[in-house]
């Protein structure tokens, strides 16, 4: 392998013998040095004119989203289209959805690490960051659909308080949600940031001075890249992935039992820990797909992030959106023969109620779409990938709207029946948070090393 | 609760009034009185005293300035903190039941029935639960008005007796023209303004006119009377298009009676109602025809027929042929009505609202024929409740067009607004010279009169009532006068040229007049004080004299057939209701009332033309499509609805909507229908023939309901008449669901409610008084709309089967208190909780509003506060204004944005009651807790009381074969249970 340029080739098929070599993961072999200065380009040139338009649109949605929730706070909840009938809708729809989205990051840093599949280093980087911002997006929330967010830090249980003292209620999934969001948030943050370390380090070691050399040098805390912090550094990463990987399971499990321990028709039900888990994977792999597919190619980074880790994520989403369809028949299955009235009018409602078209639009999005990628030129084409993650997203946001609304509109009382109908503050802020996670991932990629490049480097000459 | 007689407050603030002596003036809380402010209105004290209470107390951030004052001199009638209750009488509408009004601090805030009067026994209607709200609407007036310009009262009073005594040879006539009064004093008042104005004429006006009904009665017995109905001597009821149950005459009265004679065992009554539109009593009736207002007749005259064959040797005379034809529609359920009225001869009663003489008289001979004359129809000591005369009132106009009226009062009516030819009154007006208007505010007709004088609102008003012979009640204030308005009777007497007070007045006519014939009553003094204390007094008034019935019911009976054989001249009929929530149309500036359900469309903030299922789809119509409804003298515009149950030709519309000087909040709500029927021979009609055009456009209904069906599930559950009695199989044996959590501690109580649907008639009288009391507020059409209601209570309409035949249900729905409470498990700051003593309790001040225990609350009667529902100028309504805050109970929190609020069984009320029981040193006893939905019921369908304890009502209710819990499967186990209706489809 010698150094040097070598022209990036197209997407090869992969052949029989890769099954006793260990696939190439990096196209051609880049030096040490090509690979830092491949990464580090984006931080250190100035943004193209592509970056400044997103992040231009990024930012108006932003602005849109400070202003709206502003009003919220102002007005109450009632600027929404949620009644008596259908108390959350679009906000919690939002909140699972975002959560969802964190989870592809966890499994790629945390659980592919101890499975040792090197095809993670290229991605695992912004897809944490991407875990870490869909947190915080899923985290407003909370705390913008309360009644009195002022009065927000009631559900968390500080001791001693003066009223009482009193706990909070912890059978209640929400205070659950508090826990395992918290705790997903922070490991997440100190996953991320602990992997970035040896990052910052070479950046603080090519920065020229100034400010830049100042933040590089505080946040790279004193790595001196020696042989024992680095077999320490590996045992921590180890740990630390040990400690993250129980979080993609629990905590879309928990948050499931905001449903499943009510008695919502439709909500009241043991498959959804396993089902959203499925899903969360599942949108977020759709979601990483989204962003990596447009970055590759803005920040030329095609050489590490090639068709084969493209691929490789094509089959997650094969997996576990199949998952997804079979849990969907198993739902009606379950309520078929379980013979209950109100579980078999929900479903019946879901198909064929006013609320169908959301329906069929999920089953399309989540059930038919990723079959595409059983066809391996289908996973190694771009537009089909790129296609396929929009609709990935758009079928599981339906998703949680098809179970939270259509779920709360119709059930026990029919005297209770209503509608939701969105208003423009909904579909306002619905927006805004994209604006919100997709200005704090371009601040991302132009801020920090977007692909691990310590990892990178450990996989590019196998 | 202290019961408290006459008050001293009262007969202070009285003396203080006539003497005029100094008390002291501090500031005025921002809109009420204006100039000219008396320093003997020591009351405005009181009421200012507790502008604090209508601050909304968990309202968030800012609080607003208030003007608190504490009172200088003590009263000690006056304790903040204890409430005190005065009887008084009602004047919602005419049939002025007897009430016991809750006083705090010097200011009514809750309306009650009076237990003692033996018509109503403590029931009361909506209308009269949201009476106490237009004490203190914005829109009332604050004194006098001369030509559009605020004057006192000496300068009005200048005004109008100079034009009035100018004219003293003057033939032209004085006319007063009044609602029903059953004021015996006022009626005396009226003759002293005789005496004045020798041409004074009293005209009554009623809009529900039942003229008819009197004419009929003088014909038949010779007394131009409205009998009293006795429905609880009855054991078979028919009603022909009268909603007695609902707005009816005394619909109060009569929903008592009614449900005493709905027992669950064979001696059941049966009850027929044979209507066009549907309404609160047609849906409670065991068999309900659809008829159309022009069959009504026929039906009437062959329903005598019938009877006639059954009762009478030969069948009466006169009758032959003119039955129903044996294959006319109805032939089959006629004849059994006249079966079930020949077996139950002298206990059947029929009734007609119908402003048509000969069916009057068809029906009087059908009572007369039954033997009910004297026992279901009393009319002897008859009911003096609608006294209105629409020949008069037809003749007034055409008088008032030829100018011999020189002056004209107007008290409690509004022609301009609900007289068919409103036009024509208006124009008739101008040629009055002086025309007077007693109205509360600027009314449409307040709109074209001279001098606006307006009267007390009955809340702030000495008087007394005569709803039926015999049966007196007596009002008194609850409140001193809060704007400067003066009594009409005072009003008369001043303008008569002898001025009184209106106390005095009243006295002196009980102790003249009434008192020398209450029996065995002692010296007047204390009559007078225990009188007023207790609100109504019995004193045996001489018989009207009647006769047997002597009336032309042959001719009534050709003129009905001859009438009967003309075609229609067009295809559809229109239809007048009046409905629970709108009644005339007098309360339409009353936001509860707006926003009160109707029990029967479920619709709020407007009416619409009901039409049937059948016809709207023949017609390509659908709810909520604008249609034109024509009439020979008028056109209306209306979104329709499909009505279930509805008769095929008739299009039914309530009236009562579409004023245009109400007020703020009832303006432009609804469509006027009072134009498009007409008065024909003197009498006002309540149908007129009508064409039914589509315009193409859609309006958006507020609904508080949209669907009406079960759809398979048992949630109003129904029982066999005489089931319960038998040792048979449940329909519904559940078995007993394990229970997987441990036991609660329980306290010394566990508060329960038993809910009758057999009783219950869906009158909303609970809703609107659970508002009241509960400081729910009001939301506004456009959040209805959105399904953001707030009620507390609700009453469900469910539906069987479509068509004519359709049955109703009504079910009032409120918070069922599980002892497992799916709410409480999902909240995540505890702000809900179950009480040691079984009560689910909302905690406003912990609730952060993330809505979880509404999603999981199976029966979705959570209520979540939007918005800023008070102080908030986006929703104009009573706890906007300072004025209306006044009308907040204090014991109740106002609920700030943002927080969950529902039914908590009056804690409130609980609470009362457990500390009286302790300062009495005694244990609490069943009944001394009354929830303000269990005590405005006028049919006791509710009971509330002690589940721990064995003997205690609600206990033996549960226990019994009745009762069961809605979504009882779902294992939340509620301690609000329900008793099944019962279903008789023949009579024993």
């Amino acid at each position: 392998m010698s150094a040097g340029d070598i022209p990036i080739t197209t997407s090869p098929a992969v052949a029989p013998t890769d099954l006793v070599q260990p696939t190439r993961w990096i196209e051609g072999s880049p030096s040490l040095h090509r690979i830092t200065t491949d990464i580090a380009q984006p931080m250190e040139a100035r943004p193209g004119r592509g970056w400044w338009i997103c992040f231009g649109i990024a930012s108006a949605a932003l602005l849109n989203l400070l202003g709206m929730v502003t009003y919220l706070f102002a007005k109450g909840i009632g600027i929404w289209g949620l009644n008596n009938a259908v108390g959350w809708a679009f906000d919690i729809t939002n909140f699972v959805f975002w959560i969802g989205i964190g989870h592809a990051g966890t499994l790629i840093s945390a659980i592919l690490l101890l499975f040792r599949q090197k095809w993670r280093t290229s991605i695992n980087r912004s897809a944490e960051a991407m875990t870490i911002f869909a947190v915080m997006c899923a985290g407003l929330f909370p705390l913008i659909h309360m009644g009195r967010p002022w009065d927000c830090f009631f559900i968390f249980p500080y001791f001693p308080n003066q009223r009482g003292p009193l706990w909070v209620n912890f059978r209640s999934p929400l205070v659950w949600d508090v826990f395992a969001i918290s705790t997903y948030f922070t490991i997440s943050l100190v996953f991320w940031f602990m992997g970035m370390i040896p990052d910052l380090a070479t950046l603080r070691d090519r920065a020229v001075g100034g400010i830049k050399k100042f933040i590089f040098r505080i946040l790279s805390m004193g790595w001196n890249g020696s042989q024992r912090t680095w077999s320490r550094y590996e045992i921590v990463s180890l740990v630390l992935a040990a400690l993250a990987t129980p979080l993609v399971l629990s905590v879309h499990s928990i948050v499931s039992t905001d449903f499943a321990t009510s008695l919502v028709p439709g909500w009241h039900t043991t498959i959804f820990p396993p089902y959203f888990v499925a899903g969360a994977i599942y949108s977020g792999f759709g979601m990483v797909l989204t962003l990596l597919l447009i970055t590759r190619v803005t920040m030329n980074l095609q050489r590490y992030i090639t068709f084969n880790h493209l691929e490789a994520m094509a089959k997650v989403i094969l997996l576990t959106g199949s998952l997804v369809g079979y849990a969907y028949a198993t739902e009606f299955f379950n309520a078929w023969y379980s013979g209950n009235v109100h579980e078999r009018f929900h479903f019946i409602n879901r198909a064929t109620g006013p609320y169908a078209w959301c329906f069929y639009l999920m089953v399309l999005c989540n059930v038919l779409t990723p079959q595409v990628f059983w066809w391996k030129r289908a996973r190694r084409s771009i537009p089909v990938l790129f296609v396929a993650s929009i609709l990935i997203n758009v079928g599981m946001w339906f998703e949680r709207f098809v179970i939270i609304v259509v779920g709360l509109h119709r059930n026990f009382l029919p005297s209770a029946w209503g509608m939701f109908y969105p208003t423009v503050f909904d579909i306002g802020i619905l927006i805004g948070v994209f604006g919100l996670f997709f200005t704090l991932f371009l601040l991302f990629i132009r801020a920090l090393p977007m692909i691990a490049m310590w990892e990178i480097k450990g996989v590019s000459h196998d | 609760m202290n019961r408290r007689p006459a008050c001293e407050e009262a007969e202070t603030a009285a003396t203080a009034i006539a003497t005029g002596s100094p008390l002291v003036q501090i500031g005025l809380p921002t809109g009420t009185r204006s100039t000219g402010f008396e320093a003997s209105r020591r009351d405005v004290l009181s009421l200012m005293g507790f502008s604090l209470g209508a601050l909304g107390l968990g309202s968030g951030c800012r609080a607003p300035v208030q003007h608190a004052v504490p009172l200088p001199a003590a009263s000690t009638e006056m304790v903040p903190g204890v409430p005190n209750l005065y009887a008084t009488t009602c004047g919602a509408c005419s049939a002025s039941c007897g009430l016991v009004v809750k006083q705090r601090d010097g200011r009514p805030i809750k309306i009650e029935g009076n237990d003692a009067s033996p018509l109503t026994r403590g029931g009361t209607c909506a209308a009269g639960q949201a009476s106490v709200l237009s004490l203190y609407d914005d829109a009332r007036l604050r004194g006098p008005v001369w030509l559009g310009n605020p004057v006192s009262w000496e300068e009005i009073d200048r005004h109008i007796k100079t034009m009035l005594n100018a004219g003293s040879g003057d033939p032209r006539a004085v006319v007063l023209l009044s609602q029903t009064i059953t004021s015996p004093s006022a009626l005396a008042v009226l003759n002293d303004f005789r005496v004045a104005f020798p041409s004074f004429r009293h005209v009554v006006y009623d809009p529900m006119s039942l003229a008819a009904l009197r004419e009929a009665n003088r014909l038949a017995h010779g007394a131009a009377v409205v009998p009293h109905f006795r429905f609880d001597r009855a054991r078979v009821v028919v009603g022909l298009e009268a909603d007695f149950l609902g707005t009816w005459l005394a619909p109060v009265e009569f929903a008592r009676q009614w449900s005493r004679r709905r027992t669950a065992d064979g001696e059941r009554a049966f009850h027929v109602q044979c209507e066009s539109g549907m309404s609160v009593t047609g849906s409670n009736a065991d068999l309900r025809l659809a008829i159309a207002p022009s069959e009504l007749g026929p039906f009437a005259v062959a329903l005598l027929a019938a009877v006639a064959r059954r009762v009478s040797d030969d069948g009466l005379a006169g009758l032959r042929g003119a039955g129903l034809a044996p294959d006319a529609p109805h032939a089959a359920a006629i004849d059994r009505i006249a079966d079930a009225l020949a077996r139950h001869r002298g206990e059947a009663l029929v009734v007609t609202g119908s402003n048509d003489v000969a069916t009057q008289l068809v029906v009087a001979k059908l009572n007369a024929l039954l033997g009910g004359v004297g026992k279901t129809v009393d009319l002897e000591q008859p009911s003096l409740q609608r006294q209105g005369d629409d020949a008069q009132v037809a003749d007034l106009i055409q008088q008032m067009n030829r100018g011999a009226v020189r002056a004209l009062i107007v008290w409690g009516a509004n022609p301009v607004y609900d007289h068919p030819d409103g036009v024509a009154f208006t124009a008739a007006l101008k040629k009055v010279p002086l025309t007077i208007s007693l109205a509360d505010r600027r009314d449409e007709t307040g709109a074209h009169v001279r001098a606006l004088c307006p009267d007390h609102h009955f809340l702030e008003s000495w008087g007394d009532a005569e709803p039926v012979r015999g049966q007196f009640s007596l009002r008194q204030p609850l409140i001193a006068p809060l704007h400067d308005t003066r009594s009409g009777v005072e009003s008369l007497l001043v303008w008569a040229g002898r001025p009184t007070d209106h106390r005095t007045r009243l006295r002196d006519f009980w102790q003249r007049e009434l008192h020398p014939r209450a029996l065995g009553a002692g010296p007047f003094e204390g009559f007078w004080e225990r009188s007023l204390e207790r609100g109504v007094v019995e004193m045996p008034q001489p018989a009207v004299a009647v006769h047997a019935f002597a009336g032309d019911w042959q001719g009534a009976v050709r003129d009905i057939v001859t009438r009967g054989g003309r075609p229609p001249t067009e295809a559809y009929e229109l239809a007048l209701q009046e409905t629970v929530g709108a009644r005339d149309g007098r309360h339409a500036n009353n936001p509860w009332l707006q926003e009160l359900p109707d029990p029967i469309t479920r619709l709020t903030w407007g009416n619409v033309a009901c039409i049937a299922p059948a016809t709207a789809a023949a017609q390509g119509i659908t709810t909520g499509d604008v249609v034109t409804l024509t009439t020979e003298v008028g056109k209306l515009e209306l979104p329709a609805f499909v009505q279930p149950g509805q008769e095929r030709r008739t299009i039914s519309v309530a009236i009562g909507y579409g004023r245009w000087a109400a007020g703020k909040a009832g303006d432009g709500v609804g469509g006027n229908v009072f134009p498009l029927v007409r008065v024909e021979n003197g009498l006002r009609r309540a149908s007129a023939p009508v064409t039914l055009s589509k315009t193409g456009r859609r309006a958006r209904l507020a609904p508080a309901q949209t669907h009406f069906s079960m759809e398979g599930r048992d949630i109003v559950q129904t029982m066999a008449l005489g089931q319960d009695k038998h040792e048979a199989e449940h329909e519904h044996e559940h078995e007993a669901l394990p229970n997987l959590w441990r036991e609660r501690l329980h306290g010394a109580h566990a508060w329960g409610m038993s809910i009758d649907l057999d009783a219950c008639t869906g009158c909303s009288a609970c809703v609107v008084a659970c508002q009241a009391e509960n400081n729910v507020p009001v939301v506004g059409a456009e959040q209805v709309r959105k399904s953001r209601i707030m009620h507390w209570m609700r009453i469900d309409r469910y539906l069987e089967g479509d068509g004519e035949d359709v049955i109703s249900h009504h079910q009032p729905m409120m918070c069922q208190h599980c002892q497992h409470a799916p709410c409480e498990t999902v909240c995540p700051v505890l702000a809900t909780t179950t009480s040691s003593e079984g009560i689910n309790q909302q905690v406003y001040n912990r609730c952060i509003g993330t809505r979880y225990c509404a999603n999981n609350c199976p029966y979705k009667v959570r209520r979540f506060n939007w918005h800023n529902f008070t102080a908030n100028d986006d929703f104009p309504f009573n706890m906007t204004s300072p004025l209306g805050r006044l009308v907040l109970n204090p014991d109740v929190t106002v609920r700030s944005r943002g927080v969950m609020e529902k039914c908590n069984l009056c804690v409130q009320r609980i609470q009362l009651a457990k500390n009286q029981a302790l300062l009495q040193r005694r244990p609490m006893a069943d009944g001394d807790v009354a929830t303000a939905c269990q005590q405005a019921c006028p049919t006791g369908a509710i009971v509330f009381g002690d589940l721990a304890d064995a003997q205690s009502r609600v206990s033996k209710l549960l226990a019994g074969r009745r009762a069961y819990r809605v979504l009882e499967d779902l294992g939340t186990r509620p301690n609000v249970g329900y008793l099944k209706k019962i279903t008789s489809k023949e009579t024993t």
